[in-house]
């Protein structure tokens, strides 16, 4: 299967004159043309930054970007402006957690739908962006007349379909959904993923969720990434991820959600808090939280292993002594 | 939008009548008797006292006075000057010309130069001109205007000569036709920068602040994220979002412009509405300061109605219909 995206030893470090927040950290991963993959994590983890650093989207002044990242065999961190902004929408797109900001007050959802479709088309007449808004809008459950609308006449649901509607304007091959459900209430959320995934199988985009809510990523993901202080702690299948999790802070992070159909028991949260991200750490980021850590997890760093079911993990407890 | 351009001209026209109303009431209730200062202090005739009652119109009851007031001041009587004997009106009317020339002239030029700066040191935060405006900025506005109007009075007038120091014309000199206008203009320079100085100050921190607050948006992130130019994103989607709090300041500014140009109408010897206000003050002329406050409060009326059809232009959130 093609790779849609691979992204090599990503770090963001947030800088100002004082001090420095490496927000991210020697993040690896890959995604194959079809999948769909989620990345959670608490708040703080470095999730949705991670994202904004591949859609070159952080501020240059404070952010420090480091690392490849390969779309479509172009590497995204050093492309420039011109080839930069012919990748974007037409071929990556992206979908932020406030819809209700996603959209300019003051201008018609048509307008905006008109601007954003001639960025690549820029000959495209009224009617031709009108019709494929319509497929659009059809596809994400959305009625005609919002075409004419402007944004505070629609609730935040409907807010969120048009963003999703304005993501896949020009069929994306890799959309990115940071946080893009969490807004909403569970029975829209529920609807919109289903559509999503419909969707997906349809047009064969690639998908990143990026998100904090497990049952979304078993919702709608084929795999799953977990992130905790800005480093990969477990990447690999869904079902395998989420049922057989190794990395003790997935297993930290599944005990702290209830399931429908399990026996009935305490949730457990995990102690601690998230580490200080302005000093470098030696060793494993979660040991101090992470209740079998031994003297070496907190000297030195665990490498991310490959195991036999295709999941990558970064704990020396999964065979990290050939690490040395 | 058409539905929301009445209603408001209608809630316009409210205020009118509320401001006429209160204006008839406070004058009623100030302490002092109108006939009594006519007849003199040492007379006291019943016969006479009957007479002028009469005459004035002020044996009649109190609401048919005060419809008496209204359908006059609708006929465009607004009585008469006790100090002058002149008509108000015709008082106002010859006084209000100088006072809008100046006030609007001022208030655009602070709108377009502060706006304008605005922008720019958004643009380019934290560098060496954001800092050095920001700094006038601040400067300026901690500047009573009195005195600024003063310093600029003496540098460019008295010791270098090359602006008049006061009025709005050469009275000696009687030009006609586009000398005139240019007479007017360059005795107009000096008021008009006094005032604009003062005034840019809050069109530069508004523009600044809130380009730089709309930049920061989820929906311009978005736009980043399609690929459309900064420039695009800016002339289009910023600029239209963050003029709208500029919209605002500048109806607050005119209402104060009208009304809180008096000061300097005085230190320039302006011939404008604010010297007239303070003549009516000093010499308690009540026909004379209801006629005023009458009209300003239509003048401020007028410019709020306007200022709020442009921002239901610029803003759809406010045409609620």
């Amino acid at each position: 299967m093609e790779t849609v995206l691979e992204v090599k030893d990503l770090c963001v470090t947030y800088q100002n004159k004082s001090r420095s927040v490496y927000a991210v950290k020697d993040v690896s991963f890959s995604i194959n043309q079809g999948d769909s993959l989620g990345i959670v994590g608490e708040s703080g983890s470095g999730k949705s930054t991670l994202a904004m650093a591949i859609l070159r989207l952080l501020p240059p002044k404070t952010a420090k970007v480091t690392g490849e990242a390969y779309f479509q065999g172009k590497e995204l961190l050093t492309l420039d402006d011109a080839s930069l902004r012919e990748i974007r929408w037409k071929h990556l797109a992206v979908v932020f957690q406030k819809a209700m900001n996603a959209l300019s007050p003051v201008h018609r959802i048509s307008t905006q739908i008109e601007d954003i479709y001639r960025q690549h088309e820029p000959k495209a007449t009224r009617q031709e962006i009108r019709q494929r808004s319509q497929e659009l809008f059809q596809m994400v459950g959305l009625p005609d007349r919002v075409y004419r609308l402007y944004p505070h006449e629609m609730s935040g649901g409907m807010l969120q379909r048009v963003a999703i509607a304005i993501s896949l304007l020009h069929s994306p091959q890799l959309l990115i959904f940071d946080e893009a459900t969490t807004a909403l209430d569970v029975v829209t959320q529920g609807q919109i993923l289903e559509e999503v995934v419909r969707l997906e199988k349809a047009l064969n985009t690639t998908r990143i969720m990026i998100t904090h809510d497990m049952s979304v990523v078993s919702a709608s993901c084929t795999k799953t990434a977990v992130m905790y202080a800005g480093q990969m702690m477990e990447i690999g299948q869904t079902r395998d991820v989420l049922k057989r999790p190794m990395h003790p802070y997935t297993q930290g992070l599944l005990h702290s959600f209830p399931t429908l159909t399990g026996e009935r028991k305490t949730l457990e949260s995990i102690p601690g808090s998230l580490p200080d991200l302005s000093v470098e750490h030696a060793g494993c980021v979660f040991a101090p939280r992470c209740p079998f850590a031994t003297d070496r997890c907190h000297a030195k760093r665990p490498a991310a292993r490959q195991m036999e079911d295709g999941r990558t993990v970064a704990c020396w407890r999964y065979g990290g002594e050939s690490d040395g | 939008m058409t539905k929301y351009v009445i209603r408001r001209i209608f809630s316009g026209l409210l205020t009118a009548l509320i401001v006429f109303t209160l204006n008839f009431i406070i004058i009623k209730a100030a302490p002092g008797d109108p006939i009594k200062t006519l007849m003199g202090k040492d007379t006291n005739d019943p016969v006479l006292r009957a007479a002028l009652e009469e005459k004035w119109g002020l044996n009649e009851p109190e609401y048919v006075q005060y419809f008496n007031y209204l359908t006059n001041a609708l006929r465009g009587d607004l009585g008469t000057s006790i100090i002058y004997n002149q008509s108000v009106a015709s008082m106002i009317g010859s006084r209000w010309g100088p006072t809008v020339l100046l006030g609007l002239v001022a208030a655009i030029l602070a709108l377009l130069i502060g706006t304008f700066l605005g922008i720019f040191a958004a643009q380019h935060e934290g560098g060496i001109m954001d800092g050095l405006f920001s700094m006038v900025s601040y400067a300026l506005d901690a500047m009573p205007p009195f005195w600024l109007g003063l310093m600029l009075m003496i540098v460019f007038a008295s010791r270098l000569g090359w602006l008049p120091t006061n009025g709005m014309t050469d009275v000696r000199a009687g030009y006609t036709g586009f000398a005139y206008v240019l007479d007017v203009a360059r005795h107009m320079v000096l008021p008009c920068l006094t005032l604009t100085l003062v005034s840019i100050p809050g069109y530069f921190r508004i523009a600044k602040s809130s380009v730089l607050q709309v930049s920061n948006e989820d929906f311009i992130t978005t736009l980043r994220a399609t690929g459309m130019s900064e420039r695009k994103i800016f002339d289009k989607y910023i600029f239209r979002n963050a003029i709208l709090p500029t919209i605002t300041l500048f109806g607050i500014t005119m209402a104060f412009l009208i009304t809180g140009i008096t000061l300097i109408e005085i230190v320039f010897s302006w011939p404008g509405m604010g010297r007239l206000t303070m003549t009516a003050i000093n010499q308690r002329d009540y026909p004379a300061l209801m006629g005023i406050y009458l009209v300003v409060a239509i003048c401020v009326s007028v410019v709020m109605i306007i200022v709020d059809i442009v921002y239901a232009l610029f803003d759809p959130r406010i045409r609620y219909d």
